[in-house]
């Protein structure tokens, strides 16, 4: 035991003087701040999505479409003439490795920017490593907003848009009184108080609010409360494999889609494939994008998408054209950097936000039709549209907003501030960079 | 025990098998300087810890455990607090953004305390530790053990989860608290990809893992290895076994707590994904691969799984987690002690050799777990 | 006034009943491996998993009809798990914390397998067209399918009832559960009564996952939301049938009426605590096998 404890001094003042050393400290990987492009050598970008476990569902989608989206870009010449390098990798449905993952990809790999989350537990987690590496990661996804960063460009519906239309739609449809069912985290509870706004706008009644834990697949309780609140519609901000028993039980607990339908901000395209098609018939759902809008853009996009071979999974749903919007965002972004400097050597992430502001994507590139990136929040100014899910799963558009809606990630917190591209401006004229 | 000792259990050996790989884990930042790299060292660094502490207390105590991640957790969180906090202001910016959102006008009483780092710090270490010693406490005084002691450790994970779900003006729900600077201690920002952070975790490991190796050499440690095999014939020895039971389990709690505070130094992030069941028996599988009899084992197990999952993952994505299943049931009925054990196998063979038969002890019998 | 309020919580109540059922069913096969065996099977959510592949392959692929598909799914599962026991738990029965992590080790690659068979994207089970209602009595109202997992329920318990009470198999289950030794003295082969048990735990679990498969979705993680209440209810009833039958009928209960009164997550919350207290006063559960102890 005497030999050891000595052992252990012994070590223990030989890692003190190896502590002491100064050689021995040794720079760190600050000097690799800011990933560089270099002249005729590939751009390369970091595709951060699950494509395994749980949320490999929405997620192995989004890198498909983008990997489409690279492949068009690449074939039409590249951004300046360089073509852009996908670097793929798997965050496995778990939040520790989308840390890793963001890591290697900006540190390591020094890629320019990072496409990709989908929850936004998985965005905050890699928000610290993108915020201090000063990279740029494009979220291409709705999400709730109250959020100002210096180091993102989000291309989905916030929640201040999403709902907008909706609400009105459905008090004017069927009626002014309406029951709340959402998922219990943070967006579902940010969407129904946006929703609340509109809601009293519309001259609109709250019947009850209920939130359901994730994963969860048990909705006899609220939906037994919903019964007994006979409300006229519900609103719904479910997700995952819940929504789905949300929507199945919806229909085995004897309700009717014709008198109380289900509003919802989540039930796609997949959503009601993977549900079968009698449960989601009749409902609706609020997004920018569906399958079935009618424009020559999107026409042109399902055909060549779905028959090139990416399109396995037979369809595009929002989630999926916003990730492709989100490639040309970056385009232009870039584009608009490289002519700002003159000289691509030059261009790093930072600059690509900071002129990324304004930046479009017309109608003869996007399938959703014109959308802009906002000059402040650097959200998109996009149309939300409202469908009716038909009896094969595809949706119907019933209603389509006339004026791009603004984003504004604290429109219901106005005594936060207001964000801009510099950091959020508190009313007392301060301004705090990276407010997570 | 006349005949050569099994080198696997020389006390001398061992040590200097602890000393080489102290030495080794020391000498990373030498040749890494890559940043990402020495992160995720350190992060490994981390996952060893949360390893020991199950082989703390399972291997030794007997003591299964599938909710380390409560410690883990809880602790994550009040650094995390602590860290947030550092970045607000008592005047100008006093309560977290998040908190905004979920339109709170004062920051929550529990959260004052973070104010102050040493008081956050030591908060995030003694909640756990004070929790598991109340849970061990009702359990084990009541006997429930085993098989049954496991499932309620995760229901109790389960329920923590859950509850921090549900507390989301607090807590900020399932998107969890990022905290939006790296963690400032005397006055200077503690890079988490630099050498000082890596330092810290190493020294972290190091410093448990020699407490708990002289721990397990000493006479608590002897008798803790006697409940293992026979809790009953303890108790009539006139131990009592609750007390000793609710030991180790809050010491390997306090150890899965301070791998919560570093992991998060590290990664500037927590959220509920910490009191995730999967991560916790993830926990349980580093050790057992690796050998739960074998402190050094556990931690070397973590390295291994962990690191085949960062590197071996990717390139077979579909079958990580089927090869990983098969190779822990292999593992699990073949070498009940882990690759550890494999090592004690064949060192006992080697020592074996010129006086057969004078330790028989092969692996597959119930020698080790109950 | 009063009436108003009485009616939903009965309401309440009547799906505590439903709830109740669908833990029941969820936990049945675990009991019964438990009990006998004495394996804690962590694997169990995965067998409910199988159970719910099977009916989704053999309707889609075989248009098999939804009421065969419940049997066919018993009968798959319960084979693969018969596999599981002779080539795997078999030799671990003296290690049950062993068996815990082994059986884990199975779930992982069951899940994985299912995932690398099927994709991850979400299956459906299609049900006719009478099972997609609900009946209303007086004040009370349920769906017809929650009504059959009622039904199909308080059938497998009267069949494990009778197979384990009132068979001569069920004899020599209880005589191994009593005296392995001494009921191998008497000429019961105690390593076919624990391969049987496991392969009809493992089926009953099978079973199980089509029902669930219709009232939420079939995706290859769908098991462990099931799992963590199936392991409670065996907790609290100790291991045996009528246990299981009293613990599920609680727990529903106080789940249905807990969120009834709060919110559904925090009804589960309270539902864990109280579980925890309760096993500090009854630490082998409700119902336990009387052992000599101490």
């Amino acid at each position: 035991m005497d030999l050891t404890r000595r052992n252990l001094l012994k070590r223990s003042s030989l890692a003190a003087a190896a502590i002491a050393a100064p050689h021995l400290w040794l720079p760190t990987a600050r000097e690799a701040w800011g990933a560089t492009l270099k002249k005729g050598e590939p751009i390369k970008v970091g595709l951060l999505f699950s494509l395994t476990g749980q949320l490999a569902v929405p997620e192995e989608d989004s890198t498909l479409v983008m990997q489409y989206a690279i492949d068009e870009i690449n074939k039409n010449g590249g951004i300046a003439g360089h073509p852009i390098q996908p670097v793929i990798v798997d965050a496995k449905s778990d939040f520790n490795v989308y840390s890793e993952k963001a890591k290697e990809l900006i540190i390591r790999e020094k890629v320019i920017a990072l496409f990709g989350c989908y929850t936004s537990a998985s965005r905050k987690a890699i928000l610290p490593v993108v915020m201090s590496q000063n990279s740029l990661l494009y979220y291409p996804t709705c999400y709730e907003g109250a959020e100002c960063t210096q180091n993102t460009i989000c291309t989905g519906p916030l929640a201040n848009q999403h709902s907008k239309d909706l609400i009105p739609y459905m008090v004017k449809n069927f009626g002014k009184k309406v029951f709340f069912v959402g998922s219990n985290y943070v967006w579902p509870k940010e969407s129904n108080k946006n929703a609340k706004i509109w809601l009293q706008e519309a001259g609109g009644e709250l019947l009850g609010e209920e939130y359901i834990p994730l994963g969860s697949s048990e909705f006899g309780p609220v939906l037994g409360k919903i019964r007994d609140a006979k409300p006229n519609f519900i609103f719904s901000t479910v997700v995952g494999a819940s929504d789905i028993a949300f929507h199945k039980q919806f229909k085995q607990e004897g309700f009717k889609v014709d008198s109380m339908p289900i509003a919802s901000l989540t039930t796609g395209e997949i959503e009601t494939k993977a549900m079968g098609p009698e449960f989601g018939a009749g409902h609706f759902l609020s997004a920018p994008y569906f399958q079935t809008l009618d424009n020559p853009t999107n026409q042109k996009f399902v055909e060549n998408f779905l028959k090139s071979k990416y399109g396995k999974n037979g369809s595009t749903h929002y989630n999926m054209e916003e990730t492709y919007l989100s490639a040309y965002v970056f385009k232009a972004g870039l584009e608009a950097a490289i002519k700002k400097t003159g000289n691509v050597e030059e261009v790093t992430s930072r600059m690509i936000r900071d002129v990324s502001g304004g930046v479009r994507v017309e109608d003869a590139v996007s399938p959703e039709g014109l959308i802009w990136i906002d000059g402040d929040n650097f959200n998109t100014w996009l149309k939300p549209k409202i469908g009716q899910c038909q009896a094969d799963g595809s949706f119907k558009v019933v209603s389509q907003a006339a004026e791009h809606v603004a984003p504004d990630p604290y429109s219901i917190y106005p005594n936060a501030g207001k964000c801009t591209a510099a950091g959020l401006v508190a009313p007392d004229g301060k301004n705090r960079k990276n407010v997570i | 025990m006349t005949t050569k000792q099994n080198l696997y259990h020389s006390k001398p050996a061992q040590w200097a098998v602890y000393g080489l790989f102290f030495a080794a884990i020391a000498l990373i930042p030498v040749f890494v300087t890559d940043g990402f790299l020495l992160n995720q060292f350190a992060v490994y660094g981390i996952y060893g810890m949360l390893a020991l502490s199950i082989s703390l207390c399972w291997g030794f105590g007997g003591i299964l455990n599938l909710g380390q991640g409560i410690a883990f957790g809880l602790a994550a969180y009040g650094m995390a607090m602590t860290m947030q906090m550092q970045s607000q202001d008592p005047d100008s910016n006093p309560i977290p953004p998040f908190m905004l959102n979920n339109s709170l006008e004062h920051l929550p009483w529990f959260w004052q305390p973070f104010w102050s780092t040493g008081g956050g710090i030591l908060l995030a270490l003694v909640v756990p530790t004070l929790f598991y010693v109340v849970f061990g406490t009702l359990m084990f005084r009541a006997r429930v053990s085993g098989p049954f002691f496991a499932i309620m450790s995760l229901a109790m994970l389960s329920a923590f989860a859950t509850l921090i779900l549900d507390m989301q003006p607090y807590t900020n729900g399932a998107n969890g608290i990022s905290p939006p600077a790296p963690l400032s201690l005397f006055g200077t920002d503690l890079d988490p990809y630099g050498t000082t952070a890596y330092w810290i975790v190493c020294g972290g490991l190091v410093a448990v893992t020699v407490g708990a190796k002289l721990l397990t050499q000493s006479k608590f440690g002897l008798v803790v290895q006697a409940l293992r095999g026979d809790p009953e014939r303890v108790r009539f020895l006139g131990y009592n076994v609750a007390l000793y039971e609710t030991c180790i389990y809050a010491i390997s709690g306090f150890i899965a707590a301070l791998a919560g505070c570093l992991w998060v130094m590290l990664i500037q992030y927590v959220s509920p994904a910490q009191l995730d069941t999967t991560f916790s028996i993830g926990m349980v599988i580093w050790a057992g691969i690796g050998g739960r009899l074998s402190l050094l084992g556990a931690i070397l197990g973590a390295f291994l799984i962990q690191g085949g999952q960062s590197y071996l993952g990717d390139q077979f994505l579909a079958t990580w987690l089927l090869m990983l299943g098969a190779f822990f049931i292999v593992v699990v009925r073949f070498l009940p002690k882990g690759l550890a054990g494999l090592l004690e196998m064949i060192l006992g063979s080697i020592a074996r050799q010129p006086a057969k038969h004078a330790r028989p002890e092969p692996a597959g019998l119930p020698a080790a777990g109950e | 006034m009063t009436s108003l309020d009485i009616a939903p919580f009965a309401n309440a109540l009547v799906l505590g009943a439903s709830i109740a059922s669908i833990w029941l069913i969820a936990a049945i096969g675990l009991t019964i491996i438990y009990g006998t065996v004495g394996v804690i099977n962590m694997a169990h959510g995965e067998f409910i998993m199988l159970g719910a592949y099977t009916s989704y392959a053999l309707q889609s692929f075989l248009g098999l009809p939804f009421l065969l598909c419940l049997p066919a799914s018993f009968a798959v599962v319960a084979l693969v798990g018969l596999a599981i026991e002779r080539g795997l738990i078999r030799y671990l029965y003296n290690r049950p914390l062993d068996t815990l992590l082994a059986t884990w080790g199975v779930s992982l690659v069951l899940m994985q397998g299912v995932r690398l068979i099927f994709g991850s994207d979400p299956k459906y089970i299609a049900v006719p067209e009478i099972f997609q209602s609900n009946v209303e009595v007086g004040f009370a109202s349920l769906s017809v399918f929650r009504l059959v997992v009622i039904g199909v329920t308080a059938l497998v318990v009267a069949a494990t009832a009778w197979l384990f009470y009132r068979t001569r198999f069920g004899m020599q289950v209880r005589a191994v559960m009593q005296n392995k030794e001494m009921a191998a003295s008497f000429g019961i082969n105690a390593d076919r009564v624990y391969m049987t048990t496991f392969a009809i735990g493992a089926g009953l679990a099978g079973l199980a996952g089509s029902l669930f498969g219709v009232l939420a979705i079939v995706l290859p993680t769908m098991g462990t939301a099931y799992v963590v209440q199936a392991f409670l209810v065996v907790v609290v009833g100790g291991g045996t049938l009528l246990g299981s039958v009293a613990a599920a009928g609680l727990t529903g209960e106080l789940q249905s009426v807990f969120a009834f009164l709060t919110n559904d997550t925090f009804a589960r919350f309270l539902l864990y605590v109280l579980i925890v207290v309760f096993l500090r006063f009854r630490p082998r559960g409700l119902f336990a096998v009387a052992k000599a102890r101490r």
